[in-house]
């Protein structure tokens, strides 16, 4: 995995001295595209994910999902406001479902997490469990909250919407865009800042630091792997680590499939209870 | 009685004065030199050992004590640090603190401490750093910090209270139980910062307004605050000391010159002490901070015995040289025999199983030793430096009131007289007195409660004991402890076990595959867990790379694993959660318990508002999965990780966090007895063993050993000194005698402690091996010379007015300056402080009564057995004699056997028994040989004369 992050590298070197003369671009600029190639890629896609969360005293949970995502296609009115979506539909960042399917540990398999993200207001949320058999919703106040147990928070898996921050760039690296983002609603988040590296050529963020109120790093996203899949540069595996606690949690991706045509129904309360198999399987 | 080789050692500190003085200076000169210097610039030095200084109890176990080394993994397992706790109550307001003002200084001081250096943030519990979980809407379950900001209004102030008032996780432990107060527990990487901890956090609180109060308690503070004022402590109170004998001193015996010299030899023998302690790179610890305090009564005992006979004798001859050579024939032998015993004593202490007492115990012993040999050189060679001229009138005012010694008519003398006559004509009450006082001993003894609690070190006043008191008034309790449950490890038999998933397996169309997989498997695996996760990672494996038509099957396999993995599981079980809830019910109804907390706790309350907060969902679900779940939706809250206090990640081990009201170690004991009894009675499912960990119950462990130990060591010194004196004395009787005074003195202060209901805790324990140290000295004072009185006088009506003369004197002014130099040690903060001065003047005043009333008493009643006519020519004669030193000579080994060596009593004992039978039968032979002569005692005397 490192030597393909390190492959990236090269080429970025390669490129980026034709791109040097490009337009500069802006930190929103830099931030939208980061955004588009973390969450939006393709119409929809579908992966099966191992979560492995290590402590701090090396002891290991597993945990193995499938997670499926379709966003909303623009509608003739966003594309009379953007007519750059003419040409490519993919770059529309819009409202998205998110389905979580649980395969193991045994006992919470077939529990299902669904979000519906907004981009006005807050995400609707929804778990389902089955040995209760019971449908809860989850008030999305506050999405910096565990995922599962691992050190990602429900806000990495959906993304975090990027008009709560301001973003700066910090610094222009050979190889990154080091951008600096504030919450313009400080008391909402515990960070008080957080600083990307973001891949000048493929636009991946390959790290992400939060710092605390007192200025102290204490949680570090990487990006461990990155494969090229149906021709977007897509991470493969990453880690989030808790340098607080010493806990780290690594997110491995296989099957990935772009643009399988999922459709919105599946999206649904209805489907809390009866997983759409037919998509699930791979 | 007298020693020849004494004499030249005293005639040769006479002489050399200059030179013996100079080597005592230059010798504790660099032994305090290579103590100091290393402790100064300790980086200049690091081959050398610089002072360390130690304040953990925990050290009162060695660090392999199997209860610590259990306690130190299950902190580790679990996650568990030492904690500081912060209480904020507000009498004031009706409401309490919540209210806008008293959250917004709490939520402020939460900000602070998480910022302090060695606080560990993540697990801090405060109403901003805690989740709530309740209804959201309809339907709706909402995670959120329980008190993200400052409340803005009063309304939003009383809701954080009722919020947590609904989670049985906060209720009780930050939040009282009377809605009115609010608890921080703020945990700490280690525990010896809590002292620093707690003064950055008081510096703090000083910034805040308004009318709350704040109150810092736990063991780590009280334990590390304890250590810090103990310093300061001994750098007042030991001078103190000094002080008032050196008053005293000078009250008694006039001369500066002589009475500095005494001082001189205490505080020399207590900075070699503390010198040599530091070079051999022990650490200073609460015992150990201790042994000056020790040394120097026991250093100006052996000084005062001197000036004493020299300020009763000097106008005898007014010639210094003279005098002190008579002085030290006198005292030399009695004087080394007290040192000797003294600090058989105290090196006993080297058999009881805990590391600092053994410590304190044989550098005791050290320091009597040193005090000895300069009490013998340095004290002579003190008298040479004083011109004759400034002596003249020395003692002189009192010698020329007596003229002769029996009618001295100082205040001192003529009570000493009047006594002495006493004892003589009304020996038969006093024995009755005595026999009276010792059943009352014994009564009191039999109510003595053994407890302790670090807390209670500190006086009631302080701010310490305060907190400890207003906070466990109202919370669940302030004192930790654990009780851990866990499966009993079980033989696995890998082979056995992949037959079992090879049957399981064999429908699959993989069946072939994953049998000879699953016996390569058993060929390694030596654990279930083991053997499992090996299978975990092949099925993996095989699912990702898995062909279309196989990929149900290994998925299947891949679930089977982990159907059997989750098994293993016990803590998700609900069988196993109901009887952590009856566990939980149990601990409540001791009242020590005020409040625990434990999974179950967790799993009830999302289960509750799951089920729209509904108090009747307040329950233990009915399957593991519906466990599982409810327990992986309080992991998407903030704080996922507080599961893992209570459950480790494989749900093997089990953890209740038990607040205690009280952190007595004899409340500790109640609860884990009534836990055990539980269990026995109600046996647990799984098979469950418990355990206890956690700072309160290890005081339990360590105050087990120090009573036990401090009682096997006490026994082994008493024998050993008893051996030592019936060899002294050459007699059985003799031996006998001289260990009343100190039966009697320790059977009464222990009398007293049952009676008056004072707890036994660690000083008094010590305090024990004092009393042994000093009372014997009495008691061979007064019976060496006793005896050199009557060789001369021949009987005992005109021995004992002599005896009373000078001798008792000496005994009296001992006690006296002794007695009351420590009793400034009562206005002391700390309670092991108030103690030692209250014990040391008791046992000094007990043992000087006793040795001054039941010795002659007795003597006078047992005169003929006392004095026999007749006298072995050797010991090996005497039957008696022989006896008394087999059988504690015997016992002295017995008892340090079982201590070394662990063997048990039941080994010990017939063995013993026999031996002390052969030995009595081959000295009751030796003591019928016709070469035994019994001759006269006057014969006998006359030669040592």
């Amino acid at each position: 995995m490192r030597t393909l992050i390190y492959a990236l590298f090269i080429s970025a070197i390669l490129v980026s001295s034709v791109s040097a003369g490009q337009q500069k671009m802006t930190a929103q600029q830099i931030v939208e595209k980061a955004n588009y190639v973390s969450y939006y890629q393709g119409k929809d896609g579908r992966a099966e994910v191992s979560m492995v969360i290590t402590d701090s005293q090396g002891r290991k949970r597993h945990r193995k999902f499938i997670i499926i995502r379709r966003d909303d296609q623009p509608t003739p009115e966003d594309i009379k406001k953007n007519p750059a979506l003419k040409k490519n539909l993919d770059l529309f960042c819009k409202e998205q479902q998110f389905y979580v399917y649980f395969l193991r540990p045994a006992d919470v398999a077939k529990m299902v997490f669904m979000v519906w993200k907004h981009l006005n207001k807050d995400d609707d949320r929804w778990l389902y469990l089955p040995a209760l058999d019971l449908v809860k919703r989850i008030a999305a106040t506050d999405k910096r909250t565990s995922f599962v147990g691992s050190d990602f928070f429900y806000e990495d898996v959906s993304g975090r919407n990027i008009n709560l921050d301001k973003h700066e760039i910090v610094k222009i690296t050979k190889n990154y865009y080091v951008l600096k983002h504030t919450p313009k609603d400080p008391k909402t988040v515990e960070f008080s800042y957080y600083i990307t590296w973001i891949h000048r050529q493929t636009f991946i963020p390959v790290r992400v630091e939060y710092f605390d109120k007192a200025g102290k790093k204490y949680r570090e996203y990487s990006a461990l792997k990155v494969d090229k899949i149906q021709g977007y540069d897509t991470v493969t595996k990453s880690q989030m680590a808790d340098l607080r606690t010493g806990g780290k949690t690594v997110l491995s991706y296989a099957s990935v499939k772009y643009n399988i045509g999922l459709p919105r129904k599946i999206f649904t309360e209805r489907y809390l209870r009866k997983p759409p198999m037919k998509y699930l399987r791979k | 009685m007298e020693d020849k080789r004494g004499n030249k050692l005293v005639e040769f500190s006479l002489d050399h004065p200059k030179l013996v003085t100079g080597l005592m200076v230059l010798v504790t000169l660099i032994m305090a030199a290579f103590a100091a210097v290393p402790s100064i610039w300790p980086e200049k030095f690091p081959s050398l050992n610089s002072i360390k200084i130690d304040t953990d109890p925990e050290n009162m176990l060695r660090k392999d004590e199997p209860v610590r080394v259990f306690h130190d993994k299950m902190k580790k397992v679990m996650s568990i640090h030492d904690i500081v706790v912060l209480g904020v109550v507000n009498e004031k307001n009706p409401k309490g603190v919540f209210n806008i003002k008293s959250l917004k200084n709490i939520y402020e001081l939460t900000q602070y401490a998480k910022k302090l250096d060695g606080v560990i943030e993540v697990d801090l519990i405060a109403p901003s750093t805690v989740d709530n979980i309740e209804q959201g809407g309809l339907g709706t379950v909402k995670f959120e910090w329980l008190m993200p900001q400052p409340p803005k209004t009063e309304k939003d102030a009383i809701a954080v209270r009722d919020k947590a008032k609904r989670i049985p996780f906060l209720y009780g432990t930050l939040v009282s139980e009377d809605g009115r107060a609010i608890c921080l527990y703020i945990p700490i990487r280690s525990k010896n910062i809590s002292y620093k901890i707690y003064s950055q956090l008081m510096k703090k609180i000083d910034t805040l307004k308004g009318n709350d109060k704040y109150y810092i308690t736990g063991l780590p503070v009280a334990e590390d605050t304890f250590g810090v004022e103990m310093f300061r402590q001994m750098a007042i109170s030991a001078p103190t000391a000094m002080i008032i004998i050196f008053l005293l001193l000078m009250y008694f015996f006039r001369k500066f010159a002589l009475v500095i010299s005494p001082m001189i030899v205490a505080m020399v023998s207590a900075i070699m002490t503390m010198s040599l302690l530091i070079i051999m790179g022990k650490t200073v610890h609460i015992m150990s901070s201790m042994i000056p305090i020790f040394i120097m009564p026991i250093a100006v005992l052996d000084s005062i015995h001197i000036l004493s006979e020299f300020f009763d004798r000097y106008q005898e001859t007014k010639d210094r040289r003279s005098t002190a050579i008579n002085v030290m024939n006198t005292l030399f032998t009695p004087m080394l025999y007290t040192s000797l015993t003294t600090a058989a004593g105290f090196a006993s202490l080297a058999l009881t199983p805990i590391p600092p007492v053994q410590v304190f115990g044989l550098f005791v012993a050290f320091g009597v030793m040193m005090a000895w040999i300069w009490t013998v050189t340095f004290i002579p060679a003190s008298v040479m430096f004083i011109p004759p001229k400034s002596l003249e009138n020395y003692g002189a005012k009192a010698a020329s009131q007596e003229g002769e010694e029996e009618s001295d008519h100082s205040p001192l003398t003529v009570l000493l007289n009047r006594i002495g006559q006493f004892t003589y004509h009304r020996a038969g009450l006093i024995m009755v007195v005595v026999a009276l006082l010792v059943v009352i001993a014994i009564y009191g003894i039999t109510k003595i409660n053994i407890n302790d609690n670090p807390t209670k070190w500190f006086t009631k006043s302080h701010p310490i004991r305060v907190a400890d008191f207003v906070l466990n008034k109202h919370f669940g309790g302030t004192y930790m402890a654990y009780l851990l449950l866990e499966p009993p490890k079980q033989k696995f038999y890998p082979e056995k076990y992949a037959d079992e998933l090879i049957r399981e397996t064999k429908n699959l169309p993989i069946a072939k595959t994953v049998a000879k997989k699953l016996k390569e498997v058993a060929r390694s695996a030596k654990t279930k867990a083991d053997f499992l996760e090996q299978c975990r990672k092949y099925a993996s494996e095989q699912t990702d790379n898995a062909p279309d038509n196989l990929f149900d099957a290994w998925s299947s396999f891949a679930d089977l694993i982990d159907a059997e993995k989750q098994k293993t599981e016990i803590f998700k079980h609900p069988k196993a959660l109901k009887y952590i809830e009856l566990l939980q019910k149990e601990l409540l109804k001791t009242g020590i318990v005020g409040k625990s907390n434990s999974v179950v706790d967790i799993v009830k309350t999302v289960h509750r508002e799951l089920f729209l907060g509904k108090q009747k969902y307040f329950t233990i679900p009915k399957t593991p999965n519906a466990v599982a779940q409810c327990l992986i939706t309080f992991q998407g809250g903030h704080r996922p990780n507080d599961l893992w206090h209570f459950v480790t990640p494989n749900y093997r081990k089990g953890n209740i966090w038990v607040q205690l009201k009280s952190g007595d170690n004899k409340d500790m004991v109640a609860v884990a007895n009534t836990i055990d009894k539980f269990m026995k009675k109600n046996p647990p499912p799984f098979n469950l063993q418990h355990k206890w960990f956690g700072l309160t119950y290890i005081n339990v462990i360590w105050q087990g050993k120090m009573v036990t130990g401090m009682l096997q060591a006490f026994l082994g010194s008493f024998l050993v000194v008893l051996l030592m004196m019936t060899l002294l004395f050459r007699s059985a009787i003799w031996g006998l005698l001289s260990m009343i005074p100190l039966t009697v003195t320790i059977g009464a202060i222990y009398g007293i402690i049952g009676l008056v209901g004072k707890d036994y805790d660690m000083p008094i324990a010590v305090l024990s091996s004092l009393s042994l140290g000093l009372a014997v000295d009495y008691a061979i004072h007064f019976l060496a010379r006793s005896r050199m009185l009557y060789a001369i006088h021949k009987t005992w009506a005109n021995t004992a007015g002599p005896v009373f003369g000078e001798p008792a004197r000496a005994i009296t002014r001992n006690v006296i300056v002794v007695g009351v130099g420590f009793l400034p040690l009562v206005l002391a903060p700390l309670v092991p402080y108030k103690t030692v001065g209250i014990f040391i003047s008791s046992i000094l005043i007990t043992a000087g009564v006793g040795t001054l009333l039941i010795l002659p008493a007795m003597i006078t009643l047992l005169e003929k057995y006392v004095f026999p006519k007749t006298k072995p020519c050797c010991m090996v004669c005497d039957f008696a004699t022989m006896a008394v030193a087999i059988i504690s000579a015997v016992a002295v080994v017995a008892v340090n056997t079982h201590q070394f060596l662990a063997i048990g009593w039941n080994i010990l004992v017939p063995y013993s028994v026999s031996i002390i039978v052969v030995l009595l039968i081959i000295a009751f032979i030796a003591s019928r040989n016709e070469q035994c002569k019994w001759v006269n005692e006057n014969s006998q005397t006359e030669e040592t004369q």
